[in-house]
């Protein structure tokens, strides 16, 4: 395919391949040209003479299609193609765990932006002309925007789609449920609308072939997935539809459902001419899943000594229109509803329901965030009602390996809870605010509106533990293709095939550092990620470098073996020995050396027989469904953080500003430090962004704010300097003792920013994104009609 | 697409693609003119059929979104006399031309810097000009905050000619499409001035609510705008009388309790205005209103100086300024 650079293999040469392995801070083999605008992210892709594709979304957040007349559009010059809900040759449906989401609506649309029609043409304007030729008659209906209302009055009144209202209810019960401590607080909390927010927006090119099948290139999470799904829809066998991936412009969980694929592969195939597919901002906004909204409320109680006897908790989430991933969601909110500490009693509630707000799904944390925010806010409040440190108070509960969590499951791995919020505790604090603060350093920073001697500030903990890898007994693998094989020019080199998504996370460079430390060559070429390999699984839920990180080892590892099988055989060594060469032989530095002998080969002479290749399938351990009542060995591991947040509020304006972020993060052993700092930092702003400022506003079922003007992202003068520790301890069952790394800081900020911004105005703070407003007018007026009932029923 | 065609092209046949003849929508590309002075801009302006492109921080992302599609352009930059700025005895000059960077560091008129230093970001600041913000008129607009507290003429021509209108009628009546605005002419400062901005982040922000304020030593005033509360900047008149009276001119002080109840009078307009600004997605009205107070106390406060207690000459607190006392001041 053309596009406007080489597609070729990525490189990793000119290094010692002791300088640039396990351990060492490595750069981003794409790094450079991401930096100097080169890199081609999947939206710059193009062909000469493709067509251009849009898609015509609904404006109304539930209404009835009464008809959709599209033959003013088919007629406009240059329009090749529309496509309605009755050109899906297939499934009609479509979605992550079940398929209830219509390729296009036919009868009713249940969310404001739901895809009715999409158009091919010669350009860009063209299909923008067709889309408003396109005439569909709605009937509006009331839309169904209050979660509380569904579980209230039972899923199955006034259904909003065939499947019901209710996409899970999870009812967990761990030890008495009447046991209470002597101390307890109790509030309701309100989490907002977060949206992944990536800066590349989505877009494909599609690219018809003779078989009748599609080649797509895309900007995705899990290539494997879309592909079912795109096959599914089109009726075609999967081996018809090839995927590779293309530049991804970051996820954050937003591309692991399918938006714009199976759109694309359709008017491909109706069209028979290559397209181009591609997301504008607001597009982009409307048409992926973005998180959970929740309600929760708790119930904390604990023995006068600080010891926690209790936990209740319900759990709301709004699943929009559609069920993306919310079941596993709603199991994440559910088991992790309690945070990371020893309770002896548990009791949650949890529902994820329908309703027509957008869809939501996976999003970096995956319903830990939500939860995080609300039990570490009532950890704070047992502190005070106990007189007790927050830090103190946290320590005394923390889980242990031992330890069992509110699932049943027994903490087996290292789980350093106490050193983390230890460690954060006893970094150096910032300076005070002082006469000689320049303004611009204060809460609105640069705009200058703070006066020094209205800011207070305000100093806060959180812990959090997020889940690895996938839950509740789903058979999780990943799949990686080494090959060792001469290069052009004479010298060893290794060829990397993974379908690994790189969304940013770094496979790119951890894959070249794995099999330059396994197998001792200078030259790692890493294969554009494909459909042509087995699965690699999604790049999601911190499982890329422990799963596929994992498979490629594993690849690597056999193919030094058959390698030092080949040099045992060259060497006349005995048939035992060739089957276990390990016993005489080592592979280091490029080289094949008898130890007992003390001959070397030199790995390019073994080559010259051939390359050696090895296919390898990497699991992690099994778990359990959630059976009846929550209980399972649900998780297969967890990872630690604790943040410490030092804020300045101006109390008569209620401005912010993040003075200081401390992080101390679990992250089994470092593979490399540069990334992992990357991990680390990125994942503490985007929960200081769901703290502070990152709403999308949904009102009636209309999103309000589908812009970068009015969805306000952090900048760099939001987000302080990160002062991170590393917490290395090695993970059992993980290649090289990793823990993914991606999410648990996002679950840890937000309450730690939350708590520091209490501590500076003592007000109890209910809600995230917290508005200017919550912190400087009365409470009636801060807070509009958006908490739960205390105490709400529902069976707790 | 855009053609470019020499400045002193006049309407040519245009090279629209060939579907247009039967095609409601508007042709495909635009013509650019690219005209050396104000004149032959408003000569190509004269037929009202043109928009007008200068640091393009708001029309470039209308072309892209499609939201406009004019059929010609007429793009600024090569008419100097819109990037000059200057001074009189009294008088600040800045041509339309001039932009937000170009503000930033200008010493005659330091609050007009400050205001300059908080709009947008750097690439916005290097770009966004003085006649682009008019022209948009962004009820929020910084500069347009800042100018509706000093009280500045805004100079229009046309093809018949050149009339100056000050901000609120300009607001009130707007720009006809063949009009430019050249210049805006505002006093020297006599006094201390602060522009103070709330935004939604610490940079790179557009204001949600914010108070421009200045202090007149030689004709012993105070005014102040406030935006993001209405449909256009608010000037609280009683608020700036009662500041006015409460200021001990002979010293430049402000007791610390008329500081206090300006804050009250500015909230109060706040509340008061005939067409508020509904609560936005991040900021509710009630807000808006209370920070305008906080805001205003805290700008006469940086500008005045606190008075020794017990040097309070007679001020006795809000509401002892008569109503409709205070006349809008103009330069």
């Amino acid at each position: 395919m053309a596009d406007s650079r080489s597609s070729g293999d990525q490189e990793f040469t000119d290094h010692a391949a002791a300088g640039q392995g396990i351990g060492r801070s490595v750069p981003r083999p794409d790094g450079a040209d991401k930096i100097d605008g080169t890199f081609p992210y999947a939206g710059d892709l193009f062909l000469p003479g493709m067509l251009h594709a849009r898609t015509l979304r609904s404006p109304h957040p539930r209404a009835r299609i009464r008809r959709i007349d599209t033959a003013a559009a088919r007629r406009l010059p240059g329009v090749a193609a529309v496509v309605t809900a009755g050109d899906v040759p297939g499934r009609a449906t479509y979605g992550l765990i079940v398929a209830d989401q219509p390729v296009f609506a036919r009868d009713v649309v249940r969310y404001q932006g739901e895809p009715v029609a999409a158009v091919a043409a010669r350009d860009a304007r063209a299909a923008v002309r067709a889309l408003a030729a396109i005439d569909v008659d709605y009937e509006p209906l009331p839309a169904v925007t209050d979660p509380e209302r569904i579980v209230s009055v039972g899923g199955e009144v006034d259904p909003l789609h065939p499947d019901g209202n209710i996409f899970r209810e999870i009812h967990l019960r761990h030890g008495d449920p009447a046991a209470r401590g002597t101390v307890q607080v109790s509030d309701s909390y309100v989490v907002g609308m977060q949206d992944q927010a990536f800066l590349g927006c989505e877009a494909a090119l599609v690219v018809p072939t003779a078989d009748g099948g599609i080649d797509m290139r895309v900007a995705t999470q899990w290539l494997h997935s879309d592909r079912e799904q795109i096959a599914a829809c089109l009726g075609i066998p999967e081996d018809r539809v090839r995927l590779t991936l293309a530049g991804v412009g970051g996820a954050f969980g937003g591309r692991e459902d399918i938006t714009l694929q199976i759109h694309g592969a359709l008017l491909a195939r109706v069209t028979g001419q290559p397209l181009r597919i591609r997301y504008d901002r607001v597009e982009s906004f409307l048409g992926h899943p973005h998180r959970h909204p929740a309600r929760l409320w708790f119930r904390h109680t604990a023995s006068r000594r600080g010891q926690l006897v209790s936990v209740h908790a319900r759990v709301v989430l709004d699943g929009g229109a559609y069920a993306s991933s919310s079941p596993a969601v709603l199991a994440n909110a559910v088991t992790h509803a309690s945070g990371p500490y020893r309770v002896p009693h548990t009791v949650v509630d949890g529902w994820v329901v329908r309703t027509n707000n957008p869809p939501c799904g996976a999003m970096r944390g995956f319903g830990v965030p939500q939860v995080a925010f609300g039990h570490e806010a009532q950890m704070d409040r047992l502190a005070d009602a106990l007189g007790m440190d927050p830090v103190e108070l946290r320590r005394r509960n923390v889980l242990e390996p031992g330890d069992v969590l509110p699932t049943g499951q027994l903490v087996a791995d290292p789980l350093p809870l106490r050193e983390a919020i230890a460690t954060v505790a006893a970094r150096p604090l910032p300076a005070p605010v002082s006469d000689r603060t320049p303004v611009t350093s204060l809460p609105g920073g640069r705009l200058a509106a703070a006066d020094p001697g209205r800011v207070r500030r305000g100093v806060g903990y959180a812990l959090a533990y997020k889940n690895l890898l996938f839950s509740e007994g789903f058979d999780d693998f990943s799949t990686a293709r080494v090959r060792l094989e001469l290069g052009p020019d004479g010298t060893p080199r290794a060829v990397v095939h993974s379908a690994c998504a790189e969304v940013g996370q770094g496979f790119v460079t951890i894959a070249g550092q794995i099999v330059r430390t396994e197998l001792g060559v200078d030259q790692v070429l890493l294969a554009p990620a494909d459909t042509a390999i087995g699965s690699a699984g999604p790049t999601s839920a911190s499982r890329q470098t422990w799963m596929s990180g994992g498979a490629v080892r594993a690849a690597a590892v056999t193919v030094a073996e058959r390698l030092l099988g080949r040099a045992a055989g060259r060497l006349g060594l005995p048939p035992e020995v060739v089957a276990e060469p390990r016993r005489l032989l080592a592979l280091a530095d490029g080289e094949i050396v008898a130890s007992e002998a003390g001959t070397r080969l030199p790995l390019a002479d073994l080559l010259a027989d051939g390359p050696v290749e090895a296919v390898e399938v990497f699991r992690h351990r099994r778990t359990q469904p959630l059976g009846p009542d929550g209980q399972g060995d649900v998780h297969v591991a967890f990872a630690v953080a604790a943040h410490r947040a030092v804020v300045d509020v101006d109390v008569d304006l209620g401005l912010v500003r993040v003075v200081s972020m401390a992080l101390a993060q679990d992250v089994g052993m470092v593979l490399n430090p540069m990334a992992l700092r990357g991990q680390a930092e990125g994942g503490t702003a985007q929960g200081l962004g769901l703290a502070l400022m990152e709403e999308l506003v949904v009102d009636g079922g209309v999103v309000r704010n589908p812009t970068f003007h009015d969805y306000v992202l952090p900048t760099i003068a939001d987000v302080p300097a990160l002062d991170f520790v590393a917490l290395t301890h090695a993970q059992p069952g993980a290649p090289y003792g990793v823990k993914g790394v991606g999410e648990a800081a996002t679950c840890s900020a937000t309450p730690a920013v939350v708590a520091a911004v209490r501590a500076a105005i003592g007000r109890d703070l209910r809600r995230v994104p917290i508005r200017p407003q919550d912190l400087v007018l009365p409470p009636g007026q801060a807070h509009p009609a958006d908490l739960v009932r205390p105490d709400a029923g529902g069976g707790g | 697409m855009i053609v470019a065609v020499p400045h002193q092209a006049t309407d040519q046949a245009t090279d629209q693609s060939a579907d247009q003849s039967t095609d409601p929508a508007p042709p495909r590309t635009a013509r650019l003119h690219r005209p050396l002075t104000v004149a032959e801009a408003v000569e190509i302006l004269a037929d009202g059929d043109a928009e007008i492109l200068a640091g393009g921080t708001d029309l470039v992302p209308a072309l892209r979104a499609r939201q406009r599609e004019p059929r010609r352009l007429v793009a600024l930059r090569r008419v100097l006399e819109l990037r000059s700025r200057g001074a009189s005895a009294n008088m600040l000059i800045i041509g339309a031309g001039v932009t937000y960077h170009d503000l930033t560091g200008w010493s005659l008129s330091p609050g007009l810097a400050a205001m300059a230093r908080v709009v947008g970001s750097p690439q916005i600041r290097n770009t966004g000009t003085v006649g682009g913000a008019l022209g948009t008129a962004n009820p929020r607009g910084d500069l347009l905050t800042f100018l509706s507290a000093v009280g500045t003429e805004i100079v229009i021509n046309s093809a018949r000619g050149a009339r100056t209108v000050d901000v609120a009628s300009f607001l009130a009546t707007g720009l006809a499409p063949t009009e430019l605005v050249t210049a805006v002419r505002l006093p020297r400062p006599c006094g201390p001035q602060v522009y103070l901005k709330i935004g939604s982040r610490q940079a790179a922000s557009a204001a949600l609510v914010s108070c421009a304020l200045v202090v007149d030593r030689v004709h012993e005033r105070v005014t102040c705008a406030i935006g993001g509360i209405a449909h256009q900047p608010t000037r609280p008149a009683a608020a700036e009388e009662f500041v006015r009276q409460g200021v001990d001119w002979s010293t430049g002080t402000i007791p610390a309790d008329v500081v206090a109840g300006f804050g009250e009078l500015v909230a109060e307009a706040a509340g008061a205005v005939p067409d508020p600004l509904p609560d936005d997605v991040g900021v509710s009205a009630a807000y808006r209103r209370h920070a305008a107070g906080v805001l205003a106390a805290r700008a006469v406060g940086r500008c005045l100086p606190a008075a020794a207690p017990g040097a309070i000459p007679g001020s006795a607190g809000p509401g002892s300024a008569g109503p409709g006392s205070a006349g809008r001041f103009r330069s």
